[in-house]
């Protein structure tokens, strides 16, 4: 009597077998532990310090959020993995199946080849989901000592780890079905991760487009989720990069189809990507998740700018490289573009650095243009940038209020986690890998 | 019956088939015999879809196959291959039955071994049971490809395709396979063995097809081959072909 499990169900069965058959699937969940713990025990003892020097926690700001504190360097241990170790799992879970000739017997089941990555991506993100076991066990230890948590902020965090892990699991996924050894598809997925990284290093050199461009890097996309701050156009940008990456890998696992075909049908998958992904970037809500609204100004604030309707130009005399550029950005113009989306910012500067521009008699300024009114200051503070906008639309400025972050200071080393991150979740770790292999059998 | 027809793959400037046409009978065992880098392995990968060709097709009883109706009618089995080697034996033939035999059971495709070619079976007849907690990836040449033959039977595709079935066999173990083989194909399935080793073909195959240099340099019963040659032996027939 044959069992009535579907082909799909069999798929992800052997897929699920084969990973927990793979050591480099063990190697990351070991290494998680020490990976969270170092970074962990480090934030925790820094924030306890940093809480025991003040001494109180009124007034103390930014500071001393956990989300920033704690969580964001924690977390960090799993942007590491999700570089450096789950790529090198995804491509053993693909590449084994070509390397031992199992693919070829698979591929002679009529499914299509979309259900076959499909198989192996769920897997590794079961996969990946255990892994993060470990910063969650890290929730667990912060609780322990009297830690604050903000459920929403820890949901985002975890929410941009899991579309990280999604977009190294697509990546290493399209290399290896491009590829036809592993050791390729590692040194071809290394390669983008560190393009990325370059991209990001142009972007800051550069400016204009590339930092656009950027700003939807697998690390620009983390460090906004890190600091609780969930864009519609980067989420959805990182799907269809994912789905990209998914069916690219799908068009090369068809060995029976011939090379140029499978190249075109990459060609297509490759310009319907880049132009939803264009599509994406039009696209402007978002959701400020972090308990002290670090990427938001004052309630107050949005109001009073709600009330504006022109479209407001900002052109401002800062070079990629100047601090206050940075500080503009980061302090004003991030959260002036989720309040007003009609808001068009240009910088100008005629070097990098601008350290060679100072003498110019224009550079620092910040013009400001709305409704045919053009104000100019020189300060990036979000204050002096609200004051000018609202002195421009003839807007009264709302009263300041009291809501203001206190923070949650808190003076407790981080007892004990040294044992469970460097010793009883290693140890846990291998002893379920035995375990594991031998229930195989 | 299926009709092969100007199959053709190259190899940027090499061919290695060129314009190979014959045909498949039903519940036949088919011998492909050629010298290494004759095309044997290329014209299995080609007819099983996991290799494309560049030309030809596969019709059944006039009609053109579709990819898929081929994906239905052949399974092949690669030669030198230890699919899912850290798995068992055991859970191997089980996925093989489950994963195949989920698709095309509702399609009637499926044709019965010599009992009722379930699991069962299949272990008994390849000498399988000390092997089923044993990891593919630990068994030795013949071990596996005992094991691959029963993979592949378990699978519901009406026709075979063996790549070297007797390769890494002992004697004993090769007269008591092809025997097995034999009766599966008189209970309905076709099986198309590609063999280097002449003496095995002759003894287990209905009908043959040379190839040589990825083309067809002959093909029939044994009596049609010697006769065409005038020799006596399937050996000196190939070798007066090639």
């Amino acid at each position: 009597m044959r069992s009535r499990r579907s082909a799909f169900s069999w798929l992800v069965e052997k897929e699920a077998r084969e990973l927990v058959a793979s050591r480099s699937w063990w190697v990351m969940l070991v290494a998680m532990g020490p990976l969270v713990g170092v970074s962990f025990i480090g934030a925790v003892r820094t924030y306890a310090e940093a809480s025991g020097l003040n001494g109180t926690a009124a007034g103390v700001g930014e500071a001393f959020s956990p989300l920033v504190g704690v969580w964001a360097p924690t977390f960090s241990a799993c942007e590491v993995a999700a570089a450096f170790l789950l790529p090198f799992v995804a491509i053993r879970l693909v590449s084994g199946d070509r390397q031992s000739g199992a693919l070829k017997i698979e591929l002679q089941h009529p499914m299509p080849p979309v259900a076959r990555v499909g198989a192996k991506a769920l897997v590794l993100l079961a996969a990946w989901m255990l892994a993060m076991a470990a910063p969650l066990l890290a929730i667990v230890l912060w609780r322990a000592y009297g830690g604050s948590l903000y459920p929403p902020e820890l949901v985002t965090v975890e929410g941009g780890h899991v579309l990280n892990a999604g977009l190294a699991v697509s990546l290493a996924a399209a290399t290896a079905s491009l590829t036809e050894h592993p050791s390729t598809a590692a040194i071809l997925t290394l390669s983008v991760t560190v393009g990325t990284w370059i991209l990001n290093f142009i972007a800051a050199v550069q400016g204009g487009i590339w930092d656009r461009i950027a700003g939807y890097t697998p690390t620009a996309m983390v460090a906004e989720f890190q600091h609780g701050l969930v864009r519609l156009d980067v989420v959805l940008i990182a799907l269809v990069l994912v789905g990209a990456g998914l069916a690219i890998a799908a068009v090369w696992m068809r060995l029976g189809v011939a090379v140029r075909r499978r190249a075109s049908e990459s060609i297509g998958v490759g310009a319907i990507a880049a132009a939803a992904i264009v599509a994406c970037t039009f696209v402007t809500p978002s959701w400020d998740w972090s308990e002290n609204r670090m990427n938001s100004f004052p309630r107050p604030d949005e109001e009073a700018l709600k009330q504006i309707a022109g479209p407001l130009r900002i052109e401002a005399h800062l070079a990629p490289e100047d601090p206050r550029r940075a500080d503009l950005e980061r302090r004003a113009l991030s959260k002036l573009r989720r309040a007003l989306p009609r808001v068009q910012v240009q910088y100008v500067s005629a070097t990098s650095i601008g350290l060679f521009e100072q003498t110019s008699a224009h550079y620092g300024e910040i013009w400001y243009e709305l409704n045919g009114k053009r104000a100019m200051t020189r300060a990036t503070t979000a204050d002096s940038v609200l004051e000018t906008i609202y002195d421009l639309a003839g807007v009264a400025a709302p009263p300041e209020t009291d809501e203001i972050f206190r923070g949650h200071p808190l003076a407790v080393p981080p007892k004990g986690a040294a044992a469970v991150f460097y010793g009883i979740w290693p140890a846990l770790g291998v002893a379920a890998a035995v375990f594991a292999r031998r229930r195989t059998l | 019956m299926l009709q092969v027809s100007h199959l053709t793959k190259r190899y940027g400037h090499v061919t290695a088939l060129g314009d190979v046409s014959f045909s498949i009978q039903p519940a036949e065992v088919l011998g492909l015999i050629g010298p290494n880098g004759s095309g044997k392995t290329t014209l299995f990968e080609c007819l099983a879809g996991v290799l494309p060709a560049d030309g030809g097709a596969v019709s059944r009883d006039g009609h053109v196959m579709s990819p898929a109706e081929r994906s239905r009618a052949f399974f092949y089995l690669p030669d030198g291959v230890a699919p899912w080697p850290q798995q068992t034996v055991r859970w191997a033939l089980a996925f093989a039955d489950g994963f195949f035999g989920a698709a095309v059971d509702a399609a009637a495709h499926r044709v019965e071994g010599p009992d009722d070619g379930g699991i069962g079976d299949l272990v008994r007849v390849f000498d399988l049971e000390p092997l089923l907690d044993s990891r593919i990836g630990e068994l030795s040449k013949g071990q596996r490809k005992r094991v691959l033959l029963a993979i592949g039977l378990l699978t519901p595709a009406p026709i075979l395709l063996a790549d070297e079935p007797f390769d890494g066999l002992d004697l004993k173990q090769t007269r008591e396979i092809g025997s097995a083989l034999r009766g599966f194909a008189s209970s309905g399935r076709t099986l198309f063995l590609s063999i280097h080793q002449i003496s095995d073909a002759a003894r287990w195959c209905d009908r043959f097809i040379l190839l040589s240099g990825g083309r067809v340099c002959g093909h029939g019963s044994l009596g049609e081959i010697t006769g065409r040659t005038q020799t006596d032996t399937l050996e000196d027939a190939f070798l007066a072909l090639t």
